[in-house]
């Protein structure tokens, strides 16, 4: 029998996705896990594995096109299956479909499910994060107007449902004040010469769409330090050869890591949420920092996961792990998952302060300046120092200037202090 | 102030308005002159689908051989219009008395008698002036008589068709409402040479260009001849003029489109160009407090309109706002096999500018249709492309008219394909064609 593949939802709230490069042609034979097609989606670049084994009977879609998520990809012939049987399993869920992000950036949405069987009506579909199913009463609607709301990136739950017992309707989303017309075309017709157009890519629409979430929805606050970390780089330079011998490169950026992690420990309200509709706090009891990379394809954020577990030389790996990866745009949805704290290092490109955004729906960012050489004073001399521009970005809903500044002060005595980091005091 | 509401005429929009009035408490009174019911109860709806159904079984009886009964002569198989007559009366009688029963539970009075609209909120019935808060016109319609060249043919209306003694070998069935192929069809199920002349471009109109197709296809292979765009001109010496065209036949019946009964009123009543009840969307005619719902107001002619306009008025006098719905109303057709529509058409979706897409299934492919022996047929899904919305479907089986309403209930719903295909649907039963029309629209159906 002939199996229609359709593209899966990989978790994220994946809307579509581009094709890079097919790995099969038609005719070819291919086994359960085998890399299918590579495509481009909103965060990564992921090679989508077949669920079947079988010959391949028809590609849909070629390079560059977009392929939506529930739409077809492949068509697999399957020898000695029959009809039923396979549908059936189809229908039980066999497609490989990672499981979903608990802390997704767009998260607090009620969305949609994209399985492969059933795309658009998420009734009775398990393996939601269990944060959002209790945080959630479920919002009555009609199947379309939440494919509708899906679609247009509305939160169903915002939408006044006029149907019966304030089930919402197709047309109480035409109503709502987020509805936008996707066809929109700018309000300004420019002349052809004088700007040229150029279609979003995915990671930038994402970009797009989760930074007016974070500035939508967190009251942001920032606050500017520096730290003197001249005992820091004598340390560093005393060690990177060692770690270079063992294929490392040790940064900065591996000590402040563990900095943050050892602060966050200290001060749980930054590696938090807030949850207003239940009136509760969300602490997380892991510390997974995310890094903020730039790539010529965008900003992408690759996690560090339980950094508390891992000493510096584990954290400096593991970020010469994911720069190579995002470099060469091989990160997976599973290196950017589960994120409870951001860092933005944008002193590597020469930056000193910023005001970073926060990565919604988490507490803080850091943004991490250039090192400069700088007169500082000690004692009562001014010497030559280091300093390093340290930039917090908070949502006040969670935390108060007062709590940002101990961390901060936290941050500063452990960067300052090397020996400190490794005492964890 | 006599009464909350009044309402006349008893009709599948009266009867049913004065039900929920009385139900939710409105000191209420329905004048009616004759009929309880209405056209539907008496000579409309449930007296044709008797013929139909008797028609039918007479027909399905001749192929029982075939399904290992032994002993039934179809020669011998014969007609019985007495017998069929005396059954639709019966069953008349039940619903009327049903009807009646419902009416005086929920305290509704009736009042025997021939309405006349006063001023100032009121209504003559003979010599007594009756005032009420609200009036609510149900009169219903006839069928537009044939003209003054056919004063001396053989035409009967459906309201008089019961009172045939027989039926002559060569009728014609005249008029473009779907009754007409019902008609139609029931004489030609029993033995009689029909032709069926439309009289205006509109054959069947409101359907489907697909089904129309369909209907077309099945009268030729019935061997009901059809001409369409045809205008009766007069009848002579046995023979009813169309044109150039002079057809055989000694009755003629009128199925022709819909008259307004409008009642007498002292207050001027606006009519529509057409000479229906204009009124706004609620219901409302130009006359403070007076208000018209089913055939009279020409909006629809399908009793069960009728009867949500008669709970939607009613609804609307007690306060609750609502706009009243007609886009996902059922269109049956109770040939053999039935034909049935709801939601939007091809044309009107093109119409609409939805990318679209059409999903069938034939009947041949259903295990509960081979077993029935009934697999002439299919499933018309149409759905909308970008969220797989459900805009129309559209049924020819032998139980179509029934099965329509799942699709009712998708369309209210507002649901997408994926509701279709993914509500488990019992095996055998043809009802098995919506999930797989369903599968279909999404990528492709399981058993096709």
């Amino acid at each position: 029998m002939r199996y229609i593949f359709n593209f899966p939802d990989i978790g994220e709230g994946l809307e579509e996705g581009t094709i890079l490069e097919w790995y099969v042609t038609k005719g070819q034979t291919v086994s359960t896990g085998d890399p299918l097609v590579k495509m481009e989606t909103d965060k990564v670049v992921a090679d989508i594995p077949s669920p079947k084994t079988g010959t391949i009977a028809a590609r849909f879609g070629e390079v560059g096109d977009v392929v939506r998520v529930g739409s077809p990809l492949v068509e697999i012939e399957i020898e000695g299956v029959f009809a039923e049987a396979a549908q059936a399993e189809a229908k039980s869920g066999s497609v490989p479909e990672p499981e979903e992000k608990a802390e997704t950036v767009v998260g607090t949405m009620e969305v949609a499910s994209h399985s492969a069987i059933l795309p658009a009506s998420s009734e009775g579909v398990t393996g939601r994060p269990v944060v959002k199913q209790q945080s959630r009463h479920k919002v009555l609607s009609t199947p379309v107007a939440r494919a509708m709301a899906k679609e247009l990136g509305i939160d169903i739950s915002e939408v006044h449902g006029t149907g019966p017992s304030g089930r919402v309707t197709k047309a109480d989303i035409v109503n709502h004040k987020a509805f936008r017309k996707p066809e929109s075309k700018p309000s300004l017709p420019l002349e052809a010469d004088e700007v040229t157009y150029e279609p979003l890519s995915q990671i930038r629409k994402t970009i797009a769409r989760n930074m007016i979430l974070s500035k939508h929805n967190a009251a942001h606050m920032s606050l500017f330090e520096e730290v003197e970390i001249s005992d820091l780089i004598r340390v560093r330079e005393r060690y990177k050869d060692k770690y270079a011998a063992k294929g490392v490169k040790l940064t900065y950026l591996a000590f402040v890591v563990k900095a943050v992690v050892n602060a966050l420990k200290q001060h749980r309200q930054l590696n938090s949420q807030i949850d207003m509709e239940n009136d509760r706090m969300i602490f997380n009891n892991r510390y997974n920092i995310g890094l903020a990379v730039d790539t010529p394809a965008g900003l992408v954020v690759p996690v560090v996961r339980d950094a508390d577990r891992l000493s510096i030389f584990e954290i400096a790996r593991r970020i010469g792990e994911i720069s190579e990866k995002a470099r060469n745009r091989e990160l997976t949805l599973e290196d950017m998952k589960g994120g409870t704290f951001t860092i933005t290092n944008f002193g590597s490109i020469g930056g000193i302060f910023g005001t970073p955004v926060i990565n919604y729906p988490q507490a803080a960012i850091l943004g991490v300046g250039r090192i400069r050489k700088s007169p500082v004073v000690k004692g009562d001399d001014v010497v030559a120092g280091h300093l390093m521009a340290l930039s917090v970005s908070v949502d006040h809903r969670i935390v108060d200037g007062g709590e940002v500044t101990r961390f901060v002060n936290k941050v500063i005595s452990y960067l300052a202090d090397p020996m400190e980091l490794l005492m964890e005091v | 102030m006599d009464y909350d509401v009044l309402i006349i005429g008893a009709g599948p929009a009266g009867y049913v308005a004065a039900i929920r009035a009385g139900q939710v408490g409105l000191k209420v009174a329905v004048v009616e002159r004759r009929y309880i019911g209405g056209m539907c109860l008496n000579w409309g709806c449930i007296p044709t689908k008797v013929l139909l159904e008797s028609a039918r079984r007479f027909h399905k009886l001749k192929e029982i051989a075939e399904f290992g009964i032994d002993g039934v002569v179809v020669d011998k198989l014969a007609f019985n219009w007495e017998k069929v007559k005396g059954r639709s009366k019966r069953i008349t009688r039940k619903l009327t008395a049903g009807v009646n029963f419902l009416l005086k539970k929920n305290g509704v009075e009736l009042i025997d008698g021939v309405a006349r609209i006063g001023t100032d909120r009121s209504v003559w019935v003979g010599d007594r002036r009756i005032t009420a808060g609200q009036i609510i016109i149900a009169t219903g319609s006839r069928p537009k008589p044939m003209g003054d060249a056919f004063l001396d043919a053989p035409v009967v209306e459906m309201e008089r068709l019961f009172e045939q003694e027989s039926f002559p070998e060569n009728i014609v069935v005249t008029g473009n409402h779907v009754s007409t192929v019902e008609m139609a069809q029931f004489f030609r199920l029993i033995g009689r040479r029909v032709t069926l002349v439309t009289n205006s471009n509109y054959f069947l109109d409101g359907l489907d260009a697909y089904l129309v197709e369909e209907v077309t296809r099945r009268l030729a292979s019935d061997k009901i001849e059809l001409i369409k765009e045809g205008y009766p001109e007069k009848y002579a010496e046995g023979h009813l003029v169309v044109g150039d065209k002079k057809i055989k036949c000694e009755l003629i019946v009128n199925c022709n489109s819909r008259k307004a009964v409008i009642p007498e009123s002292e207050a001027p009543l606006q009519l529509t160009d057409r000479g229906f009840i204009k009124t706004d969307d609620r219901f409302r005619t130009n006359i403070d407090g007076l208000y018209a719902i089913g055939d009279v107001t020409g909006k629809s002619f399908l009793a069960h309109m009728a009867s949500a306009q008669g709970i939607h008025v009613i609804n609307t006098i007690k306060g609750i706002d609502a706009h009243f719905d007609y886009s996902t109303y059922p269109i049956n057709i109770y040939t053999t096999p039935e034909v049935a529509q709801i939601g939007m058409t091809e044309e009107r979706i093109r119409e609409e500018g939805y990318e679209y897409k059409i999903s069938e299934f034939p009947l041949s492919a259903n295990g509960k249709a081979l077993i029935e022996n009934n697999t002439e047929g299919f499933i018309r899904l149409l759905s909308e492309k970008r969220y797989g919305e459900v805009l129309g479907v559209q049924i020819v089986a032998e139980n179509a008219t029934d099965m329509i309403a799942e699709a009712g209930a998708y369309l209210k719903g507002e649901a997408t394909v994926y509701d279709v295909a993914n509500t488990i649907h019992a095996h055998p039963t043809v009802s098995e064609i919506f999930f797989e029309a369903g599968f279909d629209a999404m990528d492709r159906a399981i058993h096709k």
